[in-house]
C-alpha cells in the first residue's frame, strides 16, 4: 500500500507508543506500591465484589471474636463463682453432719450456728457477685443485686425475691445469639423451692439455735438435693464453655479462610508484577533511545 | 512565425513557475508543525500552445509550445477522512468524558479501603454488638453515637462529592458551549472568507485548512455533520443547524438540554457531559439515598423474642399492644419500617419505661443525620426491650440487650429496597448486598467506558494518521522537491542565458561585415 510517512506521524506514533508504556508501567507501578492489583472497582469489577465481602465478613468475624472472648470471660467467672458457692455448700454439709450428731453440747452447736451464719454471707456475697459491674445471678436485671444484703439473722424470707429470669445472649455468629449467663434460682434455688440455699441456711441456723438435732438432721438432705442441682447447672455451664470454645476454633479457621480468599482476590502477584514491570521498563528505555536516533534525521541533513 | 523573443518569453514562465514551486515548497516547509495544515502544490500544466501565425493559414508546423504557467495552487487533502475522523471524533469526546466522570465517581466511593461508606457502615453496626454486651452502661451508646455520626458523615460527604461533580459538569457544559458559540462564529467567518477569495479565482488553502481544523475541534465536541456548498460549510448537530454559509445559530444551555432530549445531541462532549450528570452521577446520588433512606426507614422483618415487653400503645401488625398484652408470649415476627421503625419498639436508657424515638432523621444523603437529640443524649438510645412490674412500678430492665442485639442483627437482614425504575419489583437485600452491587456497577460501567474510549482513540488517532499521510508536510519529501524545483529554475535560467548568447549573435555580431 503506497502510504507517505511524515516525520509528524512519526512523532506523534512515537508519543502515542511512548504514553501507552508509561501507563502500564504506571498501572504496574501502582499494583507494586499498593501490593494490591484490585485499586478501584473497574480494575476487576467482579472481583471488587468479592474482595467487598470478604472484607465485611472479616469485620464481622473479628466482631464476634470479640463476643465470644467476652462470653469466655463471662462464662469463666461464672465457674469461678460457682466452685466458690461449692466450697461453701461442702462445708454447710459437714456442718450440717456435725450438728446432727446429738451428743453435742449446746456451745458446740453455737460455734457451728455462727459459723452458719458467716457461710450464709459468703453465699450472699456469691450470689451477688459482679462482673465488669453487673449481677451475674440476676438475669437481664443485671443493674441490681439479686439477694438482700442483711445478716442470717435478720433474713425474711417471705421478702425473698426470685432472681430475674431473663437470658443474657451474646452474638457469636451470624444470626447465632447464645445465652451466657445462669441464673440466679438454678444455682441457688427459687423462692419457692424447698431446697432454696436461704431456706436451707435460715432453717439450719434456727435449728442449730435450738440444738433440734432432728431438724439440722433432716436439712442434710436438702442440702444434697440442692448441691445435685447446683452441679448440674455447674455442669452446663461446663457445657457451655465447651460450645463456645468450638466457636472460637470455627471463628479462627472462618478468619483464616476468609483471609485468604481476600488475598487471592485483592492481592497482587508481587512477582509478576515485578517481572512485568520490569519488562515495561525495557520496552520504555528501548523505545525512548529508538525514538531520539529515529526522529532527528532527515533528508536535509544529507544535502549540502 | 514565431516572435523573436520567444524563447525568453518561454524561459521566462518557466522561471516564475518553477520560483512559485520553490515558494510553496518553502511555504510547506514553515507548516510542517503547523496543526491541520495539508501540504499545497502548485499545478504546472504546459501553455497554450500558439497556432504559427501566418497570413493566411502556414504550412509551416504549428501547436508551438509556450512554456510553463500554473493554474492553481492547491492543498492535498482527502474529503472522505476528514467526514470519517470526524466521524470518529465524535465518539471519543463522548466516551472520554464519560471515562473521565466514572473515575471520578471512583474516587468518591473509595473503594477498596478502609474508610469508605461500607467500612463506616460495618463499624456502626459493630458498635451496636458492642452495646449488646454491656447494655446497662453508657459508654457503649457514647461509641454507637459516634459510630453513627461518622456513618452519616460518611453519606453527606459521599452525597456532597457527587452534588459536586453534578455542578462541575454543569459549569463544564456552560464553558463548553461558549468554546462550541466561538468556533462556529470563527467557521462562518471563514466561510465568508473563503467565498470572497475564491471568487476573484484564486484557493484560499489557508484558510480551507483553518476552517478544517476548527470543524476537526468542533466534531469532538458535539456531533456535527458537514456539508459543503458554494456558500461554504453548512454544519448541523442532528437538526439542530449551527452554521450555514455565514450565518452562526449559537448554542444556549435550553438549546442543548432540547437538544439532548431529542436525540439531536447524541455524541460528543456536551453529550457525555450530560450523560456523565444526568446518568451516572444522578444514578448514584439515587442509590445513595435510596441506601440510607432504606437503612432509616425500608421494610424489614424482624422477630422480636417472647418475653419481651412492648412500649404502651404500640401499634405492629394491626394489633394495640396495651396492658398485660405488651408482654409478649410467644416470638413475634413483624415487619417494621428500617432502624427507625425497631428503635422505636425500645426502651430510653432510664428507669421509667418510654419509648424511644427515631434514630436518623432525613431522608437523602445529604439530609441524613443522627436524630438531634440522640446526639444530644446518648441516653436515648434503645438497647432494652423489657420492663417489669405493672402500673406506676414498671421499671426498664436495662440489662436486657433485645434491641441492641436485634438492631446489631440488621447487618443480615434483607431490606426492601425500592426499584430505581417505577413498575419493576423492589429488590430484597442486605445493606451490604446493596451497596456492593452499586460498586460492581460502577466498576463495570467505568471498566466499558475505558475501553471504549481507548477503542475510539485509537480509531481515531488510526484515521488521523491516514489523514496526515496525506496531508502532512513530509520534510523529505518537500526537499526532493526542492531540489527538483531548483534545478529547473537552474535550467530555466541556464536556457535563458542560451537564447541570450544567440540573440547576442544576431543583434551585435551579425550584419558587421567589413566594417
Amino acid at each position: 500500500m503506497p502510504y507517505r510517512v511524515t516525520q509528524g506521524m512519526m512523532s506523534s506514533q512515537l508519543m502515542r507508543n511512548l504514553n501507552a508504556n508509561l501507563h502500564r508501567m504506571d498501572k504496574w507501578q501502582n499494583q507494586m506500591s499498593t501490593g494490591r492489583k484490585i485499586n478501584a472497582p473497574s480494575d476487576d469489577p467482579v472481583g471488587i465484589t468479592f474482595s467487598m465481602r470478604y472484607r465485611s465478613e472479616l469485620t464481622a468475624n473479628d466482631q464476634y471474636q470479640r463476643n465470644v472472648d467476652s462470653a469466655v470471660s463471662w462464662l469463666d467467672y461464672t465457674d469461678t463463682t460457682m466452685n466458690q458457692a461449692g466450697s461453701v455448700l461442702q462445708r454447710l454439709r459437714e456442718l450440717a453432719v456435725n450438728g446432727s450428731n446429738g451428743t453435742n453440747p449446746d456451745t458446740a452447736m453455737k460455734s457451728i450456728q455462727s459459723e452458719v451464719g458467716e457461710l450464709y454471707n459468703q453465699m450472699i456475697d456469691i450470689a451477688n457477685s459482679t462482673f465488669n459491674g453487673k449481677a451475674v445471678f440476676n438475669g437481664q436485671n443485671t443493674t441490681q443485686a439479686p439477694y438482700p444484703k442483711t445478716g442470717i439473722a435478720d433474713l425474711d424470707l417471705s421478702t425473698l425475691k426470685p432472681a430475674d429470669s431473663g437470658e443474657i445472649k451474646y452474638e457469636v455468629g451470624a444470626g447465632i445469639k447464645m445465652p451466657i449467663n445462669v441464673n440466679g434460682n438454678e444455682v441457688f434455688g427459687g423462692t419457692t423451692e424447698t431446697d432454696s440455699i436461704f431456706q436451707i441456711f435460715k432453717e439450719l441456723h434456727t435449728a442449730l439455735g435450738s440444738s433440734d438435732y432432728s431438724a439440722v438432721s433432716s436439712l442434710i438432705g436438702k442440702i444434697d438435693s440442692r448441691n445435685d442441682k447446683f452441679l448440674e447447672t455447674r455442669s452446663q455451664v461446663g457445657a457451655r464453655m465447651n460450645r463456645i470454645d468450638l466457636i472460637q476454633g470455627r471463628l479462627a479457621d472462618i478468619n483464616i479462610n476468609l483471609q485468604s480468599l481476600q488475598s487471592k482476590t485483592e492481592d497482587a502477584d508481587m512477582a509478576e508484577v515485578i517481572t512485568n514491570m520490569k519488562m515495561d521498563e525495557n520496552v520504555y528505555q528501548a523505545s525512548l533511545s529508538v525514538g531520539s536516533k529515529l526522529i532527528q534525521p532527515s533528508l536535509v541533513d544529507f544535502l549540502r | 512565425m514565431r516572435s523573436t523573443f520567444h524563447s525568453l518569453e518561454i524561459s521566462k514562465r518557466a522561471l516564475f513557475t518553477q520560483q512559485a514551486a520553490l515558494s510553496t515548497t518553502g511555504h510547506n516547509i514553515a507548516n510542517a508543525n503547523t496543526e491541520g495544515y495539508s501540504r499545497q502544490v502548485v499545478n504546472m500544466k504546459a501553455a497554450r500552445p500558439i497556432e504559427a501565425v501566418g497570413l493566411s493559414h502556414s504550412t509551416a508546423p504549428g501547436q508551438l509550445g509556450m512554456g510553463v504557467e500554473f493554474d492553481s495552487i492547491t492543498r492535498i487533502r482527502e474529503k472522505f477522512l476528514d467526514d470519517q475522523f470526524r466521524n470518529e471524533n465524535k465518539s471519543l469526546g463522548s466516551w472520554s468524558v464519560r471515562q473521565d466522570t466514572l473515575e471520578k465517581l471512583e474516587t468518591i466511593i473509595a473503594e477498596p479501603s478502609e474508610t469508605g461508606i461500607r467500612t463506616v457502615v460495618n463499624n456502626f453496626f459493630k458498635a451496636w454488638s458492642d452495646l449488646s454486651k454491656d447494655p446497662e452502661k453508657t459508654d457503649g451508646r457514647k461509641i454507637v453515637r459516634e459510630a453513627a455520626m461518622a456513618m452519616a458523615d460518611a453519606f453527606n460527604t459521599t452525597s456532597r462529592q457527587l452534588e459536586d461533580l453534578k455542578g462541575d459538569l454543569t459549569a463544564n457544559i456552560n464553558v463548553t458551549i461558549s468554546q462550541v458559540n466561538t468556533q462556529i462564529d470563527s467557521i462562518s467567518r471563514l466561510n465568508a472568507e473563503i467565498q470572497r477569495v475564491e471568487g476573484l479565482g484564486d484557493n484560499a488553502n489557508d484558510l480551507r485548512d483553518q476552517r478544517d481544523l476548527l470543524t476537526d475541534q468542533l466534531s469532538k465536541i458535539v456531533n456535527i455533520q458537514v456539508q459543503d456548498s458554494p456558500q461554504g460549510y453548512t454544519i448541523t448537530m442532528g437538526s439542530v443547524a449551527l452554521v450555514e454559509g455565514a450565518q452562526a445559530t449559537p448554542l444556549t444551555a435550553d438549546s442543548v438540554s432540547a437538544a439532548y432530549g431529542s436525540g439531536a445531541l447524541n455524541n460528543g462532549e456536551i453529550h457525555g457531559m450530560i450523560l456523565s450528570r444526568d446518568k451516572y452521577v444522578a444514578d448514584y446520588q439515587n442509590q445513595i439515598d435510596t441506601l440510607v433512606n432504606t437503612i432509616a426507614n425500608g421494610e424489614i422483618e424482624v422477630t422480636i423474642p417472647k418475653g419481651s415487653v412492648l412500649p404502651n400503645n404500640t401499634v405492629l401488625g394491626n394489633k394495640t399492644y396495651t396492658g398485660a398484652d405488651r408482654e409478649l408470649k410467644e416470638d413475634l415476627t413483624v415487619k417494621v419500617n428500617g432502624l427507625n421503625g425497631l428503635h422505636k419498639l425500645g426502651y430510653i436508657f432510664s428507669d421509667t419505661p418510654t419509648a424511644a424515638g427515631d434514630f436518623f432523621t432525613g431522608t437523602t444523603g445529604t439530609t441524613f443525620q443522627v436524630n438531634p437529640d440522640i446526639v444530644n443524649n446518648p441516653n436515648l438510645i434503645a438497647t432494652s426491650l423489657r420492663t417489669t412490674g405493672t402500673g406506676t412500678s414498671d421499671t426498664v430492665i436495662k440489662g436486657n440487650n433485645t434491641m441492641a442485639l436485634l438492631i446489631s442483627g440488621l447487618t443480615n437482614t434483607k431490606f426492601t429496597f425500592p426499584a430505581a425504575v417505577a413498575g419493576t419489583p423492589d429488590t430484597k437485600a442486605t445493606m451490604d448486598d446493596f451497596f456492593r452491587s452499586t460498586v460492581g456497577q460502577l466498576g463495570v460501567q467505568t471498566q466499558e467506558a475505558t475501553r471504549q474510549a481507548g477503542n475510539q482513540k485509537v480509531l481515531t488517532d488510526q484515521v488521523d494518521s491516514r489523514r496526515q499521510s496525506v496531508s502532512q508536510v513530509s520534510l523529505d519529501e518537500e526537499m526532493s522537491n526542492m531540489i527538483k524545483f531548483q534545478h529547473a529554475y537552474n535550467a530555466a535560467a541556464r536556457a535563458m542565458t542560451t537564447f541570450d548568447e544567440m540573440l547576442d549573435k544576431v543583434i551585435n555580431s551579425m550584419g558587421v561585415v567589413g566594417r
